[in-house]
This record gives C-alpha cells, structure tokens and sequence, in this order.
C-alpha cells in the first residue's frame, strides 16, 4: 500500500474510536497492521511522521497516554493552521 | 505589576531554613507570572485549598511526554498562572553541572517562563514551573539546540536516574551515572513517546545503601552489589577503636547474619554468610572493602501505594555483570516491556501484572531461571501447579 | 533576548538529543579520579572529604536548599561555584547543593558564601538531610495540603538537627501532598501524607460531558464507584470509598477536596538502604491533623515530639524504623503519648500480615 493511502487510512480509524475508546500507540499499530496487511513497522513509521507533523498527537489523561486527531486549538498554537 | 498582601506567606519567610517563598518573591520582582502564583497562593494559605485545574494537553510536536499542562482555575483573577506548565529539562547523569552550561538554562527560562524552577523533580529531571502554551515550541527549539533536551511523562519512560556512583563514592560497585546516560540515550525514543500501559522508572544506585530510594520508587530497580570477601585492614580497625568507637556494639553486634567478631584485636569476617548488607562498611569505609567480581542485582516492580498498595522492588536477576554497552541488561529490559505490554490494563504497574499474573510466568516469560536469592522463604501452602514440562521429568 | 519566531524555531530544533554527557560536567579532580576513591570523612553535617587512591582531595560543602529556585538564587548559587569551585556544582537527590573544591582553605569561605545567600550548610551523617516534598497548592490539582509550607514549618522546628545535633542514625524525612505520593514517601524515617476525608462529590452534569465512564470505574483501587445510567453518570458506594482521589484524577467533575476535612497523617519507619534489616516500609502514626496554615504548628509539634522520643530511647546506628521494631510498636505509642485508635489496624491489600499472632506483648 502506498505510503499516503495508509496515512488515510490510520486517520480514518483514529477517527472512527473518538470518543469511543482512547487509543494507545499499539492499538493503532496492531489494528491496523491486521486490517491492511502491512507490518506493524510499517504502520509505526507512518504514524510517527503523521504524529511528528501535528496530523496526529499524543494525549494524556487520568496517567495514560492515548494518540489522537489534534484538536483546532493546538494546531493553531502549533503554527499548522492560520 | 499588581501588588498582593501576603499576610499569610509572609509567616513562611520567618525562620532559619531556607524560604520557599522568598523564593517566589523573588522571581516575582520582574515576572507577572511569578507575582500572580505568589497571589494565588496566598489565596490557597487562606482558603485551604489549591486552585489548579487538571492536566491537559500541551506539549511540543512529536513528543508525547515532557511538558505536564497546568491551568489555574481563578483565570481571570490571577491571569499570570492562567497557563502555569511545567518543563521538564533531563538532567545530566549524577546532576553535576558546569556552571556556564546551567546559566544558559537559566537565561532561557527567563526569557520564556516565570523564572521559577525545581532543583530537582521527584523523578530526577530539572522542573521548570510555570510556562504558557505558546512559549513551549521557541522554548523547545532554542534548548534543544543548545544540547538539551525534554524528559519523560505520561505511560512512558521516565528520565532515568541515579546516585553519585563511581563520580564520588567509594562504595560504587557500577558506574551508576554511565548505566544512566546510556539507558536514557538509548531509549529516548521511549522517553519522549509515550507507548506503554502506564510509566516505568529506571533508577541505577551503586550499592545497597541506595542513595536514590531506587528500591522503593523504581519499577526497575539496577543495585550495585560484589561477589568477593570483606577485606579487612586490620590497622585502621584498631585505629577506629582507639577513636572510640564499640566495634563489639556497633559493627558486630549489628551485623544482619552474625557474621562477624571481634576479639578486641582482630576484626573476622565469616564472608560466605555475609548478606552484603553494606552496614559494617558504611560505618568503617576505610579498613573495609567489597573485593572480587562486581555487578548489579537487578530488581522489579516499586512503587507508591495508588492503586493497591506500595511496593518495593523483587529481587529477580540476583547478579548481573554491568560493561558497557550493558547489552545483557538491555535485553533483558526489552523482554520485560514486551511481557507488561501484552499482559497489562491501562495504568497497571509492571509490579502490579506481576501479582496478578504470578512471579513464574513473568519470570518464564524473560527467561530467568528460579533461584533462592529471589525469595525471603518458599511458599507455606501446598497449593501449587505443574505444568506439563514439570511433570514430563526434566527434574 | 527576544523569543524565536516560529519559522526560527523550527529551523532550530532537535529531537531525541538527550541530556549532555556527565563528563562535560564533572570538575577535574572527580574526571581523573574517577572509580578511584578510597575512602571519605564526614567533618561536620556539612563538610567532608573524599580521598582517592592517588592521593588526590576533594571537600563538598552540602547546603539546604528549598527546592523551589529562583534563577536569581540559583545564578547566585553558580557565582559562588565560579569564586571557589572553578565552574561546578552538583545537587543531590534530596534537593541539596553541594560545592566541591580541591583547596581545603576554600571549605569556610564557601560555607560562609552559601549562608550569607540563605542556604546553610549541613544533612551529611547522622542526623536530618533535607525534606523531599512535592508539589502542593503551588502546582498542582489533587494536593490535600501544601507541601513547600509545611516543609519550611517543620524545617525551621528541627533545625539543628540539620545543621550541628546528631541523631542516633541518619533520618529521612518526606512530604507528599497526596495519595499518589510523588516523592514516594511510602519509605521514610518519618513522612508527612495529606489526605482527604470525605467521599467526593459528583457533579452528574460535567460528568456527562467531560469523563470517560469505564476509565473512572476503572480508576477506584476499592471498586466504590459504579455506573449510574438514569444520570449517563456515575455513583459512588461510601462504605467502600477511601477517599484516595483516583478518581478526581481521572474525572475533574468527581470533587475531592473539603478544605474543613482536608488534612495530614504522619507515618514513620521506613528506610530505603539494606544495610541491617533491609528496607521498610513507613507505617501510620498519627491518622490524622487538621490542615493549620501557615504554619502548621499541630503537624509540627508532632513530628518534634516523635523525633525527640526517637533520638532519646534508640541505640547508635539505629534507624527510626529499626528502634521501633525493637522497642514495639505498643512502646512506641506508650512513649511517644501517640493515641492508637481504628484507623492504625490495617483493613487494605496486605492487613493479615499486620495483626499480631504471638501471645508476646509488652505493656
Ligand atoms: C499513580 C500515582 C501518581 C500520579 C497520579 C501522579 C500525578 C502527578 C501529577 C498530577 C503531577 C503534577 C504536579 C504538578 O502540577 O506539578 C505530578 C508531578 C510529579 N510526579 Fe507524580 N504522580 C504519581 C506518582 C508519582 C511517583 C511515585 C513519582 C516518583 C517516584 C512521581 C514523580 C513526579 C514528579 C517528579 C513530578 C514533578 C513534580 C515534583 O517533583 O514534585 N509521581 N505527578
Ligand atoms: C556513613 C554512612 C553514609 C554515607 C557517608 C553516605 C553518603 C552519602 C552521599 C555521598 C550521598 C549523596 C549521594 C547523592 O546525592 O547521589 C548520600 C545520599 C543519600 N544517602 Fe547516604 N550515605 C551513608 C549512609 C546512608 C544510609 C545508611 C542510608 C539509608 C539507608 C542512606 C541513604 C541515602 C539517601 C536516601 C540519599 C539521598 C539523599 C541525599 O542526597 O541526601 N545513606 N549518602
Ligand atoms: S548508593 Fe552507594 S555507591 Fe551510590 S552514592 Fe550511595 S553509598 Fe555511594
Ligand atoms: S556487609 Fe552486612 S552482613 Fe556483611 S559483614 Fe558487614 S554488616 Fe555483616
Ligand atoms: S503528591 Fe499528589 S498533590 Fe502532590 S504533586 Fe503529586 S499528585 Fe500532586
Ligand atoms: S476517592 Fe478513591 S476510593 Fe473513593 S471513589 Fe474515588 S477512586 Fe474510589
């Protein structure tokens, strides 16, 4: 699978648990490796460059930490939207 | 600037021990921010209560740990602390610091935050107290650019910590501070992005006097330990002793194992029931020595009593040879993870998994064989398993 | 300085650095000595000297610091490190500053430097370092009393013990300002533990919106708290609640605090080394006093009077914990004048191991 298909595709499923389940990196990794086939490291890298680009992000409540759509507030303090 | 009375925390700047709030007050000289928590504080003296908000989300991007978001919930009448959060900057190995290497620290969090800090955090890390969202990403950058770099938070590795070690003690059976340096730089990948049930904490002491409690506050515990004799210089005993010091009372007489004696001339040390205890050479540092082959006990498991209960670590590798680049110890640290990983709810221990998952499959699962120094004494009922292997008669 | 803008700051950042390697950090003597040291002697509660096999001398004057710095003290801290020590310094686990020098004449005037600041010297040997503590109604949500207050109260009372009078042993003292205990005070000499008193109080509104619901069941250690579908919300079972906060910490609208109940419990006994008896956990002495700011003097006379009983009855070398464990814990109330009431019998994870199963007792 193209690189920015799986990136779509990560989005979509981040998206489908908001506010369903918090999910942590793993879950991501592991449901969707089994959902597309590709390897869990393949998955890992594309959600890392998505995370380190502000498409995705890590939260935190209550001790855990889960990854999750960034909110418009952040993006706007983090300069990625005007 | 707006000007509060402190009737209250000006009581706490009485008195010989240094002032926490002078402290504040100081920073508070040319900092809204500083000037504003010393407000709010002094209303909490008088309300008996904190005003902060819970967490949030903050941070810089790519990371999911180092920076813990704070709020003030009286916004609009301290609007100073409204955003008041904590940076975390990772301490070097053993907290020495060249004095011009810190002032640029202290420059920055001038410029960008209150001017407040903690030296250190419980965890080990220099704490920056009261910074607002948007001075983190600048912040950030113009740290790390000088060679710093964030700690840990949240479910993940938090900055490893240890005691002064081989640096200034001569009790050290491990370089303590290069075993540090080398997991935090090795594993920062674990550090800053947070991929765990919940945290884990690494803390490296050289001996068993265990000057950073990492038997009690680390999920792995690293203890610097011997293998060899006690060696005895039998001169400098009797020079203790001509200091005054009851050798019979407060060396032999509180030795753990009765191991030792004392004739009023020569020290003995039967060394095969000797626990390794440390006391005996912590009050005679110079005629005792540790001797023979060196290395960590590693243990598993502390921690503070949320949710079920404090623990202190478990003995689970009694010896380990500790060389750089420490790969033994690596792995068997990646096998741990792996293990919790799989077997852990959210905000589970690995001390906790290994209660309810049982000692032995914990220890099948990182490969380490069963042995007596694990335990105080074997179990007392005769409620036990066997598992196939056990019975098809490899014992 | 100006602050960076945000095309600058991008240009400028690096991530996965790590800290700077110890050894750009280390003073000469402690480089070439390195894994080499002999021996070392404690001159006074802040002096001492540690000598390497070539011979070779380092002193360290320890001082007292509150944990909170300013820049401004801490750059006044470098100054002194810059005139004695040539550009290092070095803080220990428990919040001390220490100052090492090669030149032993160096030793008074760093002393006399650092007290002029307001950090005196002393916690080396056998008697008080400094108290570890968090953060409190500085910093953070879930504190059921200061922490930095209470410190400096309790401080300014047992001072000497910091600075010139010897206890029996070396004796730790902690402050957490809640349950989850981020100092990890759960093995101290002598710990001060806020805590709260009352079931929490929910706010079925926020809750709805801003909680997870499984995730704040999930948080009670004691399984108190159960759905409650009629309000989308939670209710909480009050024969079972301990009131440790968990939840509060995962569900903001689930209030905890009640400034008139809110207090702290003293625990004593712990210790982390295994020199002797190995470590220990701290154990409840007082169940309860009530939150006294500024001062706390209830809180402060309390751990003097425990102190006190401590430094007079032990034997040389013996840990707070240790001369308990000798004595009893029945002495222990009987000569510190410490009620024993309900709350002292354990009823959480580990009480059996607690109850007394020999017929030997001491009145
Ligand atoms: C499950 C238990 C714990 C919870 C829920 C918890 C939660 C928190 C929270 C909310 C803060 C923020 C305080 C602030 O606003 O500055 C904090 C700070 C901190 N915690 Fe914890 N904590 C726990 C246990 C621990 C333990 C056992 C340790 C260390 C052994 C620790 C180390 C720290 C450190 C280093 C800080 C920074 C401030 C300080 O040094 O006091 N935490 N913790
Ligand atoms: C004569 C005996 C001892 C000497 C000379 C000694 C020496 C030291 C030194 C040099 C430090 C600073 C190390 C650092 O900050 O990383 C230290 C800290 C510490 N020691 Fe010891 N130690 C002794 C006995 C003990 C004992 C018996 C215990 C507990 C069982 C203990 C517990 C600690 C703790 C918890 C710290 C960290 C607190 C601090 O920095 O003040 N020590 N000790
Ligand atoms: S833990 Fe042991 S080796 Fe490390 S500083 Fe303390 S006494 Fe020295
Ligand atoms: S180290 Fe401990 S057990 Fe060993 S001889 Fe010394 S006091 Fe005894
Ligand atoms: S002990 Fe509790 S109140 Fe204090 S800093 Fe830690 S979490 Fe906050
Ligand atoms: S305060 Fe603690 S015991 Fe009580 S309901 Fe909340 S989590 Fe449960």
């Amino acid at each position: 699978m193209e690189k920015d298909e799986l990136k779509d595709k990560i989005f979509e499923f981040v998206q489908a648990a908001k506010g369903k389940k918090k999910l942590k990196e793993k879950d991501i990794i592991k449901g969707m490796a089994e959902k597309t086939g590709e390897t869990p490291d393949n998955v890992k890298k594309a959600m890392r460059e998505m995370i380190d680009i502000g498409r995705l992000m890590y939260s935190y409540g209550g001790g855990s930490s889960s990854v999750e759509i960034p909110s418009e507030e952040y993006l706007r303090e983090k300069g990625l939207i005007k | 600037m707006k000007k509060y009375e402190t009737p209250l925390l000006n009581e706490l700047e009485k008195g010989p021990w240094p002032s926490f709030v002078k402290e504040l007050k100081k920073a508070a000289k040319t900092s809204e921010m500083a000037n504003d928590e010393v407000g709010q504080l002094e209303k909490s003296f008088r309300d008996k209560r904190g005003y902060w908000k819970h967490g949030g989300i903050v941070g810089v991007l790519g990371y999911g740990g180092g920076v813990i978001g704070r709020y003030s919930s009286l916004p609009n009448e301290f609007p100073g602390v409204a955003h008041f959060h904590t940076v975390r900057i990772n301490q070097p190995s053993g907290m020495f610091y060249k004095t011009d290497s810190l002032r640029t620290i202290l420059d920055l969090w001038d410029e960008y935050g209150s001017g407040l800090t903690n030296m250190h955090g419980s965890t080990g890390d220099m704490v920056l107290l009261g910074c607002r969202t948007e001075a983190l990403e600048p912040l950030f950058a113009e740290v790390t650019s000088r060679g710093w770099d964030l700690g840990g938070s949240g479910s993940a590795l938090r900055t490893p910590a240890c005691c002064v070690g081989k640096a200034r003690c001569e009790w050290a059976n491990i370089d303590a501070m290069d075993i540090c340096n080398d997991l935090t730089q090795t594993y920062q990948d674990y550090v800053h992005r947070p991929a765990w049930p919940y945290k884990f904490k690494f803390k490296i002491a050289g001996c068993a006097v265990d000057c950073v409690a990492s038997i009690a506050r680390a999920d792995c515990s690293i203890i610097g330990t011997w293998k060899g004799n006690i060696a005895v210089d039998q001169d400098v005993v009797k020079d203790y002793a001509k200091a005054g010091m009851n050798i019979n009372a407060e060396i032999v007489g509180m030795c753990p194992t009765g191991c030792m004696s004392y004739d009023g001339k020569t020290l003995t040390i039967d060394d095969e029931n000797c626990s390794r205890c440390m006391h005996c050479i912590s009050k005679m540092t110079k005629a005792l020595r540790p001797t023979g082959e060196r290395g960590a006990s590693i243990l598993i498991g502390s921690k503070a009593p949320i949710v079920v209960g404090s623990l202190l670590s478990w003995v689970i590798v009694p010896f380990m040879k500790m060389e750089p680049p420490y790969t033994e110890l690596k792995e068997l640290a990646e096998k741990i993870w792996e293990w919790w990983d799989d077997n852990a709810k959210p905000r589970e221990r690995i001390g906790e998994v290994i209660e309810l998952k049982g000692m032995r499959s914990f220890l099948e699962a990182i490969g380490v064989p069963p042995q007596p120094q694990q335990v105080l004494a074997p179990r007392k009922d005769p409620f036990f398993f066997w598992k196939d292997e056990d019975l098809n008669g490899k014992k | 300085m100006a602050w960076l803008t945000e095309q600058e700051a991008k240009a400028k950042r690096k991530t996965d650095i790590g800290p700077p390697h110890y050894s750009k950090m280390l003073p000469p003597v402690i480089s070439k000595n390195y894994g080499k040291w002999k021996y070392h002697e404690v001159f006074t509660p802040g002096t001492m000297v540690h000598v390497a096999e070539s011979g070779d001398k380092v002193y360290t004057v320890r001082v007292a610091s509150p944990r909170i710095l300013a820049t401004e003290s801490i750059r006044a801290m470098l100054d002194i490190a810059d005139k004695y020590c040539d550009g290092y310094i070095r803080w220990t686990t428990r919040n001390n500053v220490e100052f090492m020098t090669t030149r032993e004449e160096n030793v008074p005037l760093i002393k006399k430097a650092a007290e002029d600041a307001g950090y005196p010297a002393g916690g080396i040997g056998s008697g008080l370092s400094n108290m570890v503590h968090t953060q409190g109604w500085v910093h953070c949500h879930s504190a059921a009393a200061d922490a930095s207050g209470l410190v400096k109260a309790i401080m300014d009372e047992v001072y000497p013990y910091f600075t010139e009078k010897k206890l029996p042993a070396k004796t730790r003292l902690a402050l957490a300002c809640c349950v989850n205990m981020c100092g990890a005070v759960h093995c101290s000499d002598l710990a001060v533990v806020a805590i709260h008193r009352k079931v929490p109080e929910i706010n079925h509104d926020l809750v709805k919106n801003m909680c997870e619901i499984p995730t704040t069941i999930g948080a009670c250690p004691t399984r108190a708290i159960s759905p409650d579908p009629a309000k989308k919300s939670v209710k909480i079972n009050p024969d079972k609640c301990m009131y440790c906060g968990n939840c509060f910490t995962v569900c903001p609208p689930i209030d905890i605090h009640r400034p008139e109940e809110d207090g702290v419990a003293i625990v004593v006994g712990g210790k982390v080394g295994s020199l002797r008896k190995g470590p220990m956990f701290s154990k409840l002495a007082i169940p309860y006093i009530k939150n006294n700011p500024p001062r706390w003097p209830e809180v402060v006379s309390a751990v003097k009077n425990i102190l006190e009983t401590y430094a007079n009855d032990a034997r040389k070398h013996e840990r707070i914990g240790e001369w308990i464990d000798r004595i009893g814990w029945e002495s222990f109330f009987k000569k510190t004048g410490i009620e024993f009431t309900y709350q002292h019998i354990d009823d959480f994870t580990f009480a059996r191991d607690t109850f007394r199963t020999s017929a030997a007792f001491k009145w």
